[in-house]
């Protein structure tokens, strides 16, 4: 339980700092030329707690996939699952582009960032979490 | 691993996900969707970018079994339904965070999240129901 808390832990705390770096920073000006399909700044300030939820869940989830089949296998096993649940998460990428006007560089972008997301996602909570007693996984 | 359960398991939730898709999010929601019409394609661009929607219900079914393969193979409809839920989390973060920032109606996300919910449990239960390890589970 620690062990899960602490994985949780630095591994939210990746995925803020990364998300503010590479979509807050690095992706601004494709954002500000596709404007009409975002909120204005002062109204994504006011729903600020909605991203820090978003994120704890997401995060959440990531470590206990982790914990109920991974677990044990260290690093290694942490990055394979960070990068097939990217990949999921790209399949959901492709169909949002299908219905929604992104430009594809955003997407690629997207998918880009997403993936060195969840590989030092999956190595952080593969280093972190051990099983308590035996692995079985 | 076995490949041809492997492959009617991922046939088999491909053709749930893309069924579910159509009723839940093109039916039902339709008019949800329709209250910010900005923020989808017209018909017809939708109709000309729709390889991209049969691609990505190929790749999400396809990981998905392939992550109940590597995860709990063996662990039947159960084991299936329970992963298909910890993965909808994953998408119900995302769906938080896109509400953040995109102008999409309390509606619309109340509507992604009990989608995305019961889409994986049942697209899981049904790659658990299938898919059954050649000889013996090895993750």
């Amino acid at each position: 339980m620690k062990r899960f808390l602490f994985a949780f832990l630095a591994a939210f705390v990746f995925i803020f700092f990364w998300g503010w770096l590479y979509n807050g920073v690095l992706l601004k000006d494709i954002y500000a030329q596709t404007s009409s399909l975002w909120r204005p700044q002062s109204e994504m300030m006011s729903l600020f707690h909605w991203i820090i939820l978003g994120q704890a869940i997401l995060v959440f989830a990531f470590v206990m996939i982790y914990a109920s089949g991974f677990a044990g296998g260290g690093v290694g096993a942490g990055i394979r699952l960070g990068i097939m649940l990217e990949i999921l998460a790209i399949g959901a990428r492709m169909m949002m582009y299908a219905v929604q006007p992104l430009p594809g560089k955003l997407v690629l972008y997207w998918s880009v960032g997403g993936l060195i997301e969840m590989i030092v996602t999956g190595a952080i909570v593969g280093a972190i979490y051990k099983p308590s007693a035996n692995i079985n996984a | 691993m076995n490949p041809k359960k492997l492959f009617l398991a991922f046939l088999a939730a491909f053709v749930f996900i893309f069924v579910f898709g159509f009723l839940w999010y093109g039916n039902l929601m339709h008019g949800i969707h329709n209250e910010v019409p900005a923020l989808w394609r017209t018909e017809a661009d939708f109709g000309s970018h729709f390889p991209w929607l049969i691609l990505g219900h190929v790749v999400m079914a396809f990981f998905l079994t392939l992550l109940y393969a590597r995860f709990v193979p063996g662990g039947g409809a159960g084991a299936g339904a329970r992963l298909g839920i910890m993965v909808a989390f994953l998408y119900i973060g995302n769906n938080l965070v896109t509400f953040a920032v995109q102008p999409l109606t309390t509606k619309i996300l109340g509507g992604w999240i009990v989608g995305n919910l019961l889409e994986f449990a049942i697209a899981g239960a049904i790659v658990g129901a299938i898919y059954k390890p050649s000889t013996t589970a090895t993750v």
